[in-house]
């Protein structure tokens, strides 16, 4: 038994596997879509989800949906490329949990510490709309190829912005290592010292994962589900998943780089393994319920208007957040 | 390539989340729609063929059924051809009563209009809003007149039932409660910068066009073209209330939006200033009233509930022709009853609002991108089974 513990808390196992990895991914799939359709609920005076495990307000109602997903039988339309239709949901939720691997917990967990984290996790979730962009293409459906161009398009208009404002903080800090950027926010957080950087990262992000009002690729109702549109079953809750857990890395990336990640920690708790991890969790959460808020409050961008955000306003300001951290480390006195 | 290589043929509907029974068959290039061929498909067909079999007070819920958010407008409009036929004219609180009912259905018509329409272009928070807040009119409407959607309300000669009491009380309070939740909408839907950048500017109807095309009701009106059925053609008691006719200048998605918007402020007007100066009296031509059995005229007296005279199921028609026309909640309702003094019409024919209206369809997507297809769509408040009859 203690055997297996301390392989457990092993951090080889554990970041990949539990925390952040695929364990926390999950339950946070189970809670998210809960909430955000309660969330949803509440401005829109109605009750939500109601009456799986009723003294919590349906908040299990997630498990029941995943149950009826994985028993619902997976109908594979004959015209579709069978492989590339098949394996891509795997492939799709997998790459966009793949980045969790490099996110460290504390000061002293990780599962690997490179000097490069920051761009190997900014790397490994930008391989995810690849395969959006193939399964709109399998399906074989006009829908889905406009869904799957779609996705291409807006991938194009977020991603360069967003590299540059989170790279701006790697050049403010002196360091792309994500524990040292953490470490380096002990007194003033990221976001107070470049907020530029901290706007544009955090609308790219909702942008990255078709939260509203980006919910482009696979708007309901002008391509019914875009590159979805003829998934059912697991391999539907699969691609529906994977946005939320995308989202739930980029949120614990953001969460590193401008909400100071695991601090302020006591320094008697820093060499705990799990506590900073809750803390740099909590914090991710708010970022993630303030996403799933968005769907309340907005209605959807059309893709031009998305990618006009993108390149006039998001890279002029992604650019600008570099200028403000290049500024500031003059100003300082260097990094 | 040449343009026909590039082009991308998309069916969009009848199963598809957004187009209602409809079927648009779309040729896209790119995100640019080349043509959007509007099909309205088969849902009610042959309202008017049906007519022609049934006796003339079984057509009031026939014609009813088209156009179900809105159905006080075609039954009015029907009743009101017929009593032309008839030569008679109902007593004048029955056309204040049909005055309520209709404009309480044309707020929760636009409330339906709009709703669809949020939710068109994403905004489910509009569309929940919408639909619930059109509740209370409908448990209005349901308090008036015993049923929630297809009223049958309005008969030859009068109305169905007299006011219940205390209901001036309960439409005081409801149209207190949507003047103040107007602002929430505008606070979470209307002003909301995505709503505005998603329908400003998007498809585009022009004064000319909109004449030209024949376009009826608040998508004429938005267009800047103050024409209005209950202003050009005075009907029911709308020539002694006083309300103003809503336009707007731009033309555009969000313009129709807004006509929709004002013309709820200006029926809360309206129904306040109905209650206000509704007069007493009977609610059935004295014709009519005088064929109800004399025992059953005081229980009809008692309780204010119509309880029909025998002739009312054999109605017999004077032959010749009448056309009546109202302003529904989506535009100009047109009856034109053909008599050959029969037990049914000869023929008769109804001009829905949405029929006229769904030719702009095509007309305002041409150049579009692919995701105006629905905001031009929703904007126009269109109801596929009203436009096939």
């Amino acid at each position: 038994m203690q055997d297996l513990l301390s392989v457990i808390f092993e951090p080889y196992v554990f970041v990949p596997l539990i925390f952040p990895g695929i364990t926390v991914a999950f339950l946070l799939l189970l809670v998210i879509i809960w909430l955000e359709r309660k969330i949803a609920a509440k401005v829109q005076l109605r009750y939500g989800p109601l009456y799986v495990l009723k003294p919590l307000g349906g908040a299990i109602q997630m498990v029941a949906d995943l149950l009826r997903y994985l028993f619902q039988e997976p109908i594979i339309p004959k015209t579709v490329d069978k492989l590339a239709f098949i394996m891509t949901p795997a492939l799709l939720f997998g790459a966009a949990y793949l980045p969790t691997i490099a996110i460290p917990v504390s000061p002293t967990f990780y599962a690997f510490r490179s000097d490069l984290s920051l761009l190997i996790v900014l790397a490994l979730s930008t391989l995810a709309p690849i395969f959006t962009v193939v399964m709109g293409w399998a399906s074989n459906n006009k829908f889905s190829l406009i869904g799957g161009v779609r996705e291409g398009y807006i991938v194009v208009s977020y991603e360069i912005p967003m590299f540059l404002s989170a790279l701006s903080i790697a050049i403010l800090y002196g360091s792309l290592d994500l524990v040292e950027i953490a470490e380096a926010q002990k007194g003033i957080w990221g976001i107070f010292l470049n907020p530029v950087a901290a706007i544009t990262m955090l609308v790219l992000m909702y942008m990255s994962t078709s939260k509203f009002p980006f919910e482009i690729p696979e708007a309901e109702s002008e391509i019914v589900a875009g590159a979805y549109t003829e998934y059912s079953g697991i391999l539907y809750g699969l691609v529906m998943g994977a946005s939320y857990v995308k989202l739930y890395v980029l949120s614990l990336v953001f969460t590193i780089l401008f909400l100071g990640g695991w601090n302020p920690i006591p320094g008697f708790m820093a060499n705990d393994p799990l506590l900073p991890g809750v803390l740099l969790f909590i914090k991710a959460f708010i970022i993630i319920v303030i996403g799933a808020f968005l769907r309340a409050v907005y209605p959807r961008f059309r893709i031009d208007q998305a990618m006009d955000l993108g390149w006039k306003t998001m890279l002029p300001l992604s650019i600008i957040s570099i200028f403000i951290s290049l500024v500031e480390i003059m100003i300082m006195g260097g990094a | 390539m040449s343009l026909e290589e590039r082009e991308l043929e998309v069916l969009i509907g009848p199963q598809h989340p957004a187009s209602g029974h409809m079927r648009l068959v779309a040729k896209i290039d790119g995100d640019i729609v080349v043509e959007l061929r509007p099909n309205i498909g088969y849902v009610h067909r042959s309202v008017e063929k049906l007519a022609e079999v049934k006796k003339y007070l079984q057509i009031i819920p026939l014609v009813e059924r088209p156009s179900l958010a809105d159905t006080t407008a075609n039954n009015l409009a029907y009743v009101m051809a017929v009593e032309k036929l008839l030569g008679i004219e109902p007593p004048p609180r029955a056309q204040y009563l049909r005055t309520l009912l209709a404009e309480i259905n044309r707020i929760h018509s636009h409330f339906y209009g709009m709703g669809i329409h949020g939710v068109m272009i994403g905004s489910s928070t509009a569309y929940m809003w919408c639909f619930g807040d059109r509740e209370p009119l409908i448990e209005l409407a349901q308090e008036l007149t015993g049923a929630r959607l297809t009223y049958s309300y309005i008969v030859p000669g009068g109305v169905r039932r007299d006011l219940p009491q205390g209901f001036e009380d309960k439409v005081e309070k409801v149209m207190r409660y949507l003047e103040n939740r107007m602002p929430d909408y505008f606070d979470i839907y209307f002003n909301n910068p995505v709503t505005r950048a998603r329908l400003e500017g998007v498809g585009v109807l022009t004064k000319e066009d909109a004449i030209k095309l024949g376009v009826t009701g608040p998508n004429l009106r938005a267009s800047g073209v103050p024409y209005d059925v209950r202003k050009a053609e005075p009907y029911a008691a709308y020539p002694e209330l006083d309300f103003d006719v809503i336009t707007e200048e731009d033309g555009d998605a969000f313009a129709r939006v807004m006509v929709r918007v004002r013309e709820i402020q200006e029926s809360i007007k309206i129904i306040r200033q109905v209650l206000k100066k509704i007069p007493d009296g009977p609610i059935l031509d004295e014709k009519y009233m005088k064929m109800i059995p004399p025992n059953l005229r005081k229980q009809v007296e008692e309780t204010g509930h119509i309880k029909f005279p025998g002739v009312f199921a054999n109605l017999r028609v004077p032959a010749g022709e009448a056309v009546a026309r109202v302003e529904g909640g989506r535009g100009e309702v047109v009856f034109h009853i053909i008599s050959d003094g029969k037990m049914s019409p000869y023929r008769m024919r109804m001009v829905t609002p949405s029929f006229r209206n769904v030719i702009l369809f095509e007309h305002l997507t041409k150049g579009a991108r692919v995701a105006d297809i629905p905001a031009i769509y929703g904007s126009l408040d269109y109801f596929p089974p009203e436009a096939d009859r």
